[in-house]
């Protein structure tokens, strides 16, 4: 990966030894076209076409504010009615995640959406012990979290 | 014993990017400079010949699983379409038009009708180049 991002900056600096203008949006010009070459041969290279993370890791940014947006009119509303209908809860959230890095970003996410706060990690630190404000049903919310944010997660590090 | 030219794989990988980035240069730079399409489709198709010399032609097709045929079709269709323009606003065929713009990012650019026109040549030089020598390389009788 490290290699391809180093081929793509290479050829934005030949361009710019070929246009013979040594500027910012020249080199833009020849990133993209690298990208585009890249992209053409990405079945060639050892490794992912490595900007396919770059949009995955765009899309897990989308999905966080999307649910982050989400999730704080869920908290207004509970927060504004008067007797709130709520079942606090504890759950165990066994994650697939592999290296402590993706478990530390996933234990953030669910903590920065409101509602929902990672308290502990279990001993081998792959299950999450989530505190939400609101479980009727416990394999529903497991479920939830693994096909947002553990599935947005493994796209970008696999 | 089958050897693996390794040398040839790995200089191979970095060299037909280059090769490619300057046929997209010469592409470009042919409206004003030396290039253009036909020197740019050439160029592209001769990045593509190392890599089917370097790697077997499975493993190329696989990579770039193009129609070399339909790449030619589209090239004339492109080229044509593109002199049409000029019919339908009762001008004679051919005819190219041409402005500055102020783009975004890029600041004022000379945009024509005759880039593509280029790119329908530089499409047919690709595709007519790697049809001809992948046709000879896979007769076998």
């Amino acid at each position: 990966m490290a290699f391809q991002i180093l081929l793509n900056i290479g050829l934005a600096l030949i361009w710019m030894l070929l246009r013979t203008e040594y500027t910012v949006v020249e080199f833009m010009l020849g990133y993209i076209v690298g990208l585009l070459l890249l992209f053409v041969l990405r079945r060639f290279l050892h490794f992912d076409f490595y900007f396919r993370r770059v949009v995955a890791v765009f899309k897990l940014l989308v999905l966080f504010l999307y649910k982050l947006i989400l999730s704080n009119i869920d908290m207004t509303k509970i927060v504004l009615s008067p007797n709130p209908d709520i079942q606090p809860g504890i759950i165990a959230v066994p994650t697939k995640l592999k290296t402590d890095w993706e478990v530390t970003l996933l234990a953030n996410l669910i903590s920065l959406t409101p509602g929902t706060l990672t308290m502990n990690f279990s001993e081998d630190g792959r299950t999450l012990f989530v505190h939400s404000i609101h479980v009727p049903d416990k394999e529903k919310a497991i479920a939830e979290i693994h096909d947002s944010f553990e599935k947005a997660i493994m796209e970008v590090t696999h | 014993m089958k050897n693996t030219p390794v040398q040839l794989h790995v200089i191979t990988r970095i060299v037909a990017f280059i090769i490619l980035a300057f046929s997209i240069f010469l592409f470009f730079a042919g409206h004003n400079n030396p290039g253009g399409g036909f020197i740019g489709g050439l160029m592209t198709a001769s990045a593509l010949v190392l890599l089917f010399l370097s790697f077997d032609i499975k493993t190329i097709k696989k990579v770039l699983p193009f129609n070399y045929a339909k790449i030619i079709a589209s090239g004339l269709l492109l080229a044509v379409l593109t002199g049409m323009v000029g019919m339908f606003l009762g001008r004679p065929f051919l005819e190219q038009f041409f402005d500055y713009y102020q783009l975004p990012i890029l600041g004022k650019t000379e945009l024509t009708t005759a880039l593509p026109f280029d790119l329908g040549i530089y499409l047919v030089v690709v595709g007519f180049t790697l049809l001809v020598i992948l046709t000879i390389a896979e007769d076998d009788s």
